[in-house]
This record gives structure tokens, sequence and C-alpha cells, in this order.
């Protein structure tokens, strides 16, 4: 490639990553392109349709176009006559193409390069925009769950005052205005009107407390509301009327009117707190001192189940009043799998309509006498009296089974599952915290292995959770002792098959626990903030090791893991620094290697750590590449050097046209940018060959070497120089 | 002079102090007594301009389309001036002139070019060209250039200049009939039934190391291989000083060239921030470009006059010039100091085979003939007319 036309690729690649949604981009894209390579008209063909149309004057040859795209090499612009054409590629799958027409001459190879090399950074451009707009509207419902829930918490901050001041037994008038009061707060100023019908046989209303200075409502709005036991809604003038019934205990006594001036839209929001309004006059009336009043305040608003308090209570009563230890009591922890994914896409209502469905579900699962209670989020519970544990396990089967059929939610059907965890009361002291806490230990282990499975608890499960504490512990220990050690696997530059470098890798030999994987060691050191201490021994280890090494092999490099942890540390550039420093390793010689998850999930996570080692000389590899989806966005930000393919797409048997395609985009954008790429997992001669083929530069994987101790890491790299497993040297590979 | 010839151009210059008659005077001269269909106008924002277009007025009659811009200096086959006119007037049945004009706004430059080149609309003469002349200071001179040719496309040939302030860099001036206009875009469509040709050289080379441009922001450049840009002008100039200091020496004008497929791409940088490190130019340096110094020694920047003329001259079909405009950067003219200029005009003669020739020095030129781009700097842009 000439050098021009790789100087514009930076140029071109900025600007069309720069553009926020697919229009802009497509223009951006076309103009840039055209100009580049001094053709006079450009195009996109894109799902059937020609977007971005440039040069073309009033009038554009559509139909000249879409043959382009189809193959043909030559454009016919009215006025300027005959162009060479060149259709380059979208993506693989597609027809889509971002096409360039010059008049003078046709375009050469090194053009053809470029322009394909545009024409993918188009189409990966797009898809980006495509995911990141998703995004942004998931992000848009997420603030506005966000701003429900603050609603929400007022609702109960004011309820929660009117219910004190019913339990303080203030005066009912008073009560009745903090009601009135509180609902015209929580509705933006709306006036709000309580009717009470009066005894005797025609039940006259008169308002008895009102707030706001609207006008009173109809009659006839509040006697409906009575009349069907329901909200009423209606549209008044530009606003809406809100009529809610009150009870006392159980009886209609009269209805909650709001009007709302000037307000549009859906009034679900606002009927649902007029409600919640009216239920509080209905408690205010009604004795607070009665059991209903005490129901309204254990249970849970949602599935109208007993809450945590509650089920506790109940839970401690029933384990007090045990005769004998012969009738055990068993606590089922049920916990839904896939409910946050509904309540995400379906909004928060569909997620309330789900919860009730499920805790009718869950009552039709057990006795009449037995207690079902709603926990919080999505996790439910079941007492069940005198219950052995076999009966307790037929009944979670059952409920497992029960949630599993589908519900019908917000119009649609929702699949959702469950998991339950069961312990049972043995002992005489057992708590009622204590049981139900072993039955969510014992759920927790039921849903690690898979989901809508039943769980009985057992003592070890109690162990397992407390390992997790006690690895803890032993990582420190680890790190004091010095019983970490490390292995290399070498990178093979896949054109000649030499060792270009080698990844440092981590083990632990633990006295107690034996060999730990790090799969298994590394998030627990995340969460525990052991990972900054572990990742620079890891470096200042391999740093020393490799600068020996490299007194015999000179260009030796080395690659070591970042975790999101360390990059945030405020230290992180300087630490870096003094290993090296203090190894003598030049900084060129190192590639620091961050997954795409952690580069994802905080796109801005130390990026001035990385643009500060860069600057050093330090180079930067994306692990894992392939996995993620916004790739583009941050290969823009960051100053990566490498990207390595996740072993995914290559660890397999055979590769598939998808992997391959894959693989080939990856090893493409690479070369665009000026990117090495290094495919992991290479296991067999064949997957070997289909790499070398598509020209990535370097290769990692048992076939090539597997992970070894540093004692053998020299025999290996010089004997990589003599005989190397890639063979005959592929004209196609590009180092 | 032809009486009643088909097709003509004539220049005419003035140094006159006042500004009505100087108008008055350089475009008697350009018109000698002739029906103008166009005259194009390039003075100094020094001038009383509306007394200036009045002038032009008087002399070109009632129906003359009158376009024109504020300059950085004005040429013409007599010379180099400043604070002068320089005018341009061509008609004849051979020509057909058409102008329109739109103001330029800050969201949307483009639809300012695109109007301007509606001056086209209904133009079926065999040989067209779109004169564009535009405020220089609007910071996006690409985008105005873009909209231009995305309305007419590759069928017709754009040319035309940057209007400048003399170097206030304060504000230029467009005309149009005799309006004075501000951030306005000007287009004179030109049809004819004799050929048109269109040269663009520049005579600028490269000063290794290239660097990126790692910061920018329209044509604010904030770093060059992540150093502040000011930092390193001043070093690769072995200059110490501020950055008033430097930008109003001599060699005060960068050249920046950004690497295209046929050289380079230049951009002129013109003025830096002692606090923010920062320089900028007229138009957009785009972040992730490459871009080189450019230096250019005298005779290389005359060399590149006489081959834009030689160039514009060479698509005549065979045919002697009737006339040349000519849009050269106010940046050239730094490399050009002491003499120079009159050297420049001496080998623009020649070229022309003395040929009458008029023109401005630009914030910019305008050129599009073949490929897209059409947004140039540092070149001298020449349209001759057979």
């Amino acid at each position: 490639m000439p050098s021009w036309s790789s100087h514009l690729l930076t140029e071109y690649f900025t600007a069309v990553n720069a553009a926020a949604d697919e229009t802009a981009a497509i223009a951006s894209a076309v103009e840039r392109a055209t100009e580049m390579v001094e053709a006079e008209v450009g195009a996109v063909v894109r799902e059937g349709r020609i977007f971005g149309a440039y040069g073309f004057g009033p009038v554009v040859p559509e139909a000249q176009l879409h043959e382009v795209a189809a193959g043909q090499p030559l454009l016919e612009v009215p006025y300027v006559g005959e162009l060479h054409a060149v259709s380059n590629p979208l993506g693989a799958e597609t027809g889509d193409a971002l096409i360039v027409a010059r008049l003078s001459e046709p375009f050469d190879p090194a053009e053809r390069q470029m322009l394909q090399g545009m024409g993918q950074v188009l189409g990966l451009a797009l898809r980006s925009i495509r995911v990141l707009a998703a995004e942004r509207h998931l992000r848009a419902e997420k603030e506005r769950q966000a701003s429900t829930a603050q609603t929400r918490q007022r609702l109960v901050e004011s309820l929660l005052t009117i219910q004190r001041a019913i339990s303080a037994r203030r005066p009912l008038p008073e009560i009745l205005d903090a009601v009135t009061g509180g609902a015209a707060e929580l509705l933006g100023g709306a006036t709000v009107t309580l009717v009470l019908a009066e005894g005797g046989p025609d039940r006259r209303l008169t308002v008895a407390s009102k707030c706001g200075d609207g006008t009173t409502p109809p009659e006839s709005l509040a006697r409906a509301a009575m009349a069907g036991g329901a909200v009423v809604v209606r549209p008044d003038g530009a606003g809406w009327m809100i009529a809610a019934p009150v009870r006392v205990t159980g009886e209609m006594a009269g209805s909650l009117v709001a009007h709302l001036p000037g307000v549009g839209g859906q009034q679900t929001e606002q009927r649902d707190q007029l409600a919640a309004f009216a239920q509080q006059v209905s408690l205010a009336l009604t004795d607070a001192r009665t059991v209903e009043a005490v129901r309204e305040a254990h249970h849970d608003p949602i599935t109208g189940l007993p809450n945590r308090a509650l089920f506790l209570k109940i839970l401690n009563r029933v384990l007090a009043s045990r005769v004998t230890l012969a009738d055990p009591t068993s606590v089922l922890f049920i916990d839904l799998d896939r409910f946050k994914a509904v309540n995400d896409s379906l909004g928060h209502d569909a997620g309330d309509q789900l919860l009730a469905l499920v805790a009718r579900r869950l009552r039709g699962c057990v006795r009449a006498s037995d207690t079902t209670a709603r926990l919080g989020g999505d996790e439910f519970a079941a007492l069940l009296h005198d219950s052995p544990p076999e009966a307790a396990e037929v009944v979670g089967e059952r409920i497992v089974a029960a949630i599993k059929e589908p519900f019908r939610v917000a119009g649609r059907e929702v699949f959702i599952g469950a998991s339950v965890g069961i312990a049972i009361s043995r002992e005489a002291e057992q708590s009622s915290e204590e049981l139900l806490h072993n039955a969510d230990v014992a759920m927790y282990r039921a849903k690690k292995d898979g989901p809508s499975r039943v769980l009985l608890y057992q003592p070890y499960m109690h162990a397992e959770a407390l390992d997790r504490l006690s690895l803890r512990g032993d990582l420190q220990r680890a790190l004091r002792e010095g019983e970490f050690r490390l292995q290399y696997q070498p990178l093979v530059r896949l054109a000649d098959g030499d060792a270009a470098g080698v990844e440092a890798l981590i083990r632990w030999e633990s006295p107690t626990r034996g060999f730990v994987s790090p799969v298994d060691f590394i998030p627990i050191a995340e969460e525990f903030g052991l990972i900054v201490e572990i990742g620079q021994w890891v470096l200042e280890t391999s740093a020393v090791q490799v600068a020996r090494w490299r007194r015999d092999f000179p260009d030796l490099g080395l690659n070591v893991n970042v975790s999101g942890h360390q990059l945030v540390h405020p230290r992180f550039a300087d630490n870096v620094m003094r290993a090296l420093a203090i190894a003598g390793l030049p900084s060129s010689a190192v590639t620091l290697e961050l997954t795409e998850s952690v580069l994802m999930s905080e796109p801005d996570l130390g990026k001035a750590a990385l643009h500060q080692l860069r600057g050093l000389g330090v180079q930067l590899s994306i692990d894992d590449f392939g996995t993620g989806y916004s790739s583009l966005a941050y290969l823009r930000e960051l100053p990566v050097d490498e990207l390595k393919i996740d072993r995914a797409f290559i660890a397999r048997a055979e590769l598939t046209a998808e992997d391959l395609a894959l693989v080939r985009t990856i090893v493409e954008l690479a070369q665009i940018l000026g990117l090495r790429v290094v495919a992991e997992g290479i296991e067999n001669a064949a997957q070997l060959a289909a790499l070398r083929g598509l020209g990535c530069g370097y290769g990692q994987g048992y076939h090539l070497c597997r992970p070894v101790d540093p004692e053998a890491v020299p025999e290996q790299l010089a004997r990589a120089q003599v005989e190397s497993p890639v063979g005959v040297l592929d004209h196609r590979s590009t180092a | 002079m032809q009486t009643n010839p088909h097709r003509w151009f004539g220049v005419g210059q003035s140094v006159a102090p006042r500004s009505r008659k100087a108008g008055a005077e350089a475009a008697a001269e350009a018109i000698g007594g002739r029906e103008a269909k166009a005259v194009l106008v390039f003075a100094s924002s020094s001038h009383d301009l509306p007394e200036l277009l009045a002038g032009v007025r008087l002399e070109a009659g009632p129906d003359a389309e009158i376009v024109g811009a504020t300059t950085m200096g004005e040429l013409g086959s007599a010379g180099v001036t400043d604070g002068g006119v320089a005018v341009a007037a061509l008609g004849g049945d051979g020509f057909t002139v058409q102008a329109r004009v739109a103001q330029i706004s800050r969201s949307d430059p483009r639809a300012a070019g695109a109007a301007a080149a509606e001056a086209l609309r209904g133009l079926d003469d065999e040989n067209q060209v779109l004169i564009v002349l535009a405020d220089g200071l609007s910071g996006q001179p690409h985008e105005i250039v873009r909209g231009a040719y995305s309305a007419i496309g590759a069928s017709v040939p754009l040319v035309g200049g940057f209007a400048a302030d003399d170097r206030k860099f304060d504000k230029t001036f467009q005309f149009y009939g005799t309006e004075v206009l501000s951030g306005a875009v000007v287009g004179l469509a030109l049809g004819s039934d004799g050929p048109i040709g269109m040269g663009v050289a520049h005579g600028w080379r490269r000063t290794e190391p290239p660097m990126i441009v790692t910061k920018s922001s329209g044509p604010h450049i904030y770093q060059l291989d992540g150093e502040p840009a000011l930092d390193v002008l001043l070093r690769r100039n072995n200059f110490e000083g501020s950055a008033e200091e430097f930008f109003d020496r001599g060699r005060s004008l960068q050249p920046l060239g950004l690497s295209r497929r046929s050289g380079e791409d230049i951009r002129v940088i013109h003025a830096g921030d002692d606090e923010a490190r920062s320089v900028w130019g007229t138009a957009d340096v785009p972040q992730g470009a490459l871009v080189w110094l450019m230096e250019g020694d005298r005779q290389a920047l005359i060399d590149g006059a006489a081959w834009s003329c030689t160039e514009a001259m060479a698509r005549l079909e065979g045919m002697p010039p009737l006339g040349v405009l000519a849009f050269d950067c106010g940046g050239r003219r730094a490399g050009l100091i002491e003499g120079g200029l009159e050297q420049e005009m001496q080998a623009m003669r020649t070229a022309l085979s003395d040929a009458p020739f008029a023109g401005f020095y630009t914030h910019g030129e305008i050129a599009r003939v073949r490929g897209a781009l059409g947004t140039h700097h540092l070149t001298l842009v020449t349209l001759a007319l057979a």
C-alpha cells in the first residue's frame, strides 16, 4: 500500500467513527473516500437502496449504481462520462457496498485494497452505531425507570408520614387532610378531593377533605369508582380526572378524586399513586389497631403477599410453637431466573404484573395453611408446616414447573424460571433468620448448577460459601509466602515460526488447596482488591525474567495481562514503569493485555494511564478481541498496538465459514490500522494453516507451544528458531 | 481592441485613494467601452466598498452582473497592489452569465454552497464553470465547497477564492451587484461556446519528518505528535518567543501539507495562542491526518505560478487565451517578498503570452476539475477563457 493511502486511512477512520448517526457516517465515508482517491462520485448501496450519493448533481443514476454493486466495473454518469467504478463490500454477508468512481484512470490494486478497507470500516461503524443506538435506547429506558423509582420513593415517604399520623392516633380530619395534601403534592399540583358516603338509604356524598383550588369533581365520577370498585380515569378538557375507591373494612365508603389539568399522555402512574393514597384513607378510617391495618403494613403491595419482616415473624412463631422436633418446618427460598430481562425489556409495570402473577402461582403450589412471601426483588419464600424434606422437595419441583409455564404479561408470552433452595429446621434452637439464610445458600448453590433446579441445604454448602472468604485469606498468604509462580507461553510469528515474545501466565500451587486455576482465584482477587498486588508481582517477576532472556534473544517481547482493577489504580502507570526500570527491560518490549470486556464495561477506564504508558513506549493489546460489540469505538480512542483474536473463534476442530469471515475481518481491520494480530488457542495444524492463509501475523496455542516453566523457556526459544511447527513459509503470510 | 467581438475579456486596476474613483477607473479600463455581461471586482477591505461598487456600476451599466470579494492584495497584468482594486470584465454573445448569493449558516455551511451553485440553473452552454467567491473566515471552507459540489456534481468545474481582509483576519466582504455582504457565498455561473481551462499548482515541498495531528478541532490544531502544536512549530523553526512575535515575522505563515494521492493538500497556519499552545488557520485540519511542514524557495513558487498558467492554457484546445482569472493564495506572498511578487507576475505574463489577467490574493482557493476535492491553499488557481 503506498504511503499516502495508509496516511489517509487514519483520517478516514476518525471521521467516519466520529459520526453520530448512520446518515452522517455514510455521508462522511462517501465524501472522504471520494476525495481521497480523487474520484468524482461516490455512494453507498445498503439494503437495496442508495444512500449518500455524492458528486452526481441533481440526478443520481440509481440503477447503474446497483449494477456497480453487483460487479459492473464502469459507471455512466450523465454529462461526465464513463467512470471507472469499484464496489467495496461493507461486510461479508450482505450486498451492501461503498462505491466510488473515477474518470481519469482505473483504481490500482493498492487503491482497491484501501477502498476495501474503507468499506469494511464503514460497515463496522454502521453496525457499531446500531448497537450504540440500541444501548442508548436501553439507557434512556433505565433512566426513565430510575425516575419512576424516585417518584415511588417519594410516594413511600409520603405514605409513611400518613401512616405515622394514623398510628399516632392523630385526629381523623388532620389525617385526611394529610392524605389529600400528600396526593396533591405528589401529583404535581393537582386538586385532590376526598368524598365520603354518609350513612342512610341514599348514601349522599360529602367532601371530607380537599387540597387545591380546582373545581369539585362531579359526583358521577366518584360514584363510578365506588360502583366498579376500581380506579376510573376520565379525560376532562385539557387534563384528566382520576377517581380511586375508598373502602372501610371491605365496604365501599367513598372516593379519592384528583383533577390534573393540562396533563397529557397515559395516567398509569398517577392512577397507581392515587390508589395508594386511597388505601391510606381506608386505613385511617378503619381502626388503625385492627388486624387489617397490620396486614397492610406488612404486605407487599405488588403481590399482596407478606413481606420479609412478616414472613420472619410468622416463621419465628411457628418455630417457637413446635411441640416436637419430629414435625419439621421447611423453608423454600425461591429466586426467579431471567426476571431482570423481562423487567428491563418490557418495563417496570410489566415486571410488577409478572411478580403478581408469580405470587398467584406460588400460592397455588402450597397448602392454604402454608405461608408464601415476597422477600424483595425477584425473591420469594414459602414456609411449609410439618413438612419432611421429601415433601418439601416435591413442592419445590412443583413450583419450578409452575413458574416454567409461560406468563402472559403486557400482551405477550413471557418465559421465566425459578431456582429453589430448601432448608429444614432440625435443631430446637434454630433462628428464623438462620433457616432462611440456609435456604438462600442452597438456592445459590442450585443456581450455580444451572437453571430450574431444586436443592436441599447441606452443611457443606455453608462451608462452600465460607470458602470464598477463606480463599481470600489464602490469596493474601500466597502473596506473602511466594506461592505464586509464572509460566510462559511463546507468541509465535506465523511467517517463520520464531517466538516474537512470551506471555506471562500466573500459576498458584496452594499447599492446602493444590493447584488453583486463575479462572477461580482471579475473580476473588479482584473482588477483594488483591489483584493490584498480584498483578504487580507478575509484572515485576516477568520483567526481570524476560530482561535476562533478552541477552540471548534480544528481540524477545513480554505480554502481561492487566486487570481493570489495576488500570484504575492511580499509580498504575508509575508502577509499570518502576517495574520495568528495576528489571532493566525497555518499555517497547512490553505489551499490556486488556480484555475487551474491561474496555467495554468502562470505556474511560484508565484511559489516561494507558495513553501515558503508550507515550512511554509500552504497547497495548486487546485480549479476547471479537467477543464484544463496540470494538471500533475504543480502537479509535485507545492507543492499541495488538489484537488477540479470542480462542472461541479458533479453537474448534474445524473452523466454520463464519469463524473464518470474522477472523478475516479482524485481520484486515488490523492491517488497515497497522496493528499486530495474534490468534489464540491454535490447537491443530488445520487451524494454523487456515490462520496463516488469512494473513494472521502471530499465534499462540498448544499446537505451537504449551505454557512452560521459566527453566524450559530458553530451550523452547532456541528450538523455535531451528525447527518450527509452522513449517514451510507461506508466501501469503504477513508479519 | 475589437469593437463587437463574439467573446471578450478585459482587466483593469487602480490604486486611486478615493474609492468611487478607484472602482470606476479600474472598471472603465476593463470594460473598454464594450457592453459588459459580468464584472468581477477584487478590492482591499480598506476601501469604502459601497462607494467603490457604485463607481463600478457607473461604468458597467445596469444589466451587468457584478460579483467580487475583498483581498489580501490584488493582482493583474499591471502588477500587484495593496489597498487597491483589480477588475475583470467579460461580455459578448458567446458568454452567458448568471449570479446567485447565499448567507453562510454556522450550523449548515453546505447549504450556502449549494444555494450559490443554483447560479448554474438553466445554463445550457457547451462549456460551463461555476466561479465561487466566499467569506474566508467562516472556518468551514471545505464544507461550503462540498455543498456546491454536491449540488452540481462532477459535470461542471468549480473555481474561485475565499475573501480576505488584508492581514487583519477580522471580517471579509463579498460583492453581489452593489451590495456589500459578509458571511456570504457568491456564485457566478459562466457559460461559453469557447473552451475553458483551469490550472492548479503550488510549488511547495515537504520538510521531513511528517507529524500526526493528534488533537484538532476545525481549523484549530492543538497537538502534533502528542505535543502542543505551537511548541512544535516554534521548535521546528528554531524560534524562541511568543506566538504573536512568531506569526508577525516574515516567516509567519506556516504551510502544512496533508498527505494526498497526488501530492499535498495544503493548509496555512497564520496564528497561535501562547496559553493554549495551539495554532490555527482558516480551514479544517482533520484529527488523525499526517502532515508535513512545507517549505518553498522563491524559484519553486514562481515555477508553480508558471505551471498553473501553462496548465490552464493547455486546456484551451489550442485557442489563444482571451484572458485569465487568477486566485493566488495570500500565503504564497510570504515566500515571495522582496521582489518575488514582481517575478511571479512576470512569470505569469510570459506563461500567458501576455493575455490579460486579474485576480486576488485569497484566504484559500477553490478549484475542482477532476476528483471531488475543491478547496486548496497556497496554490495559484487560474481560469483561462478563450
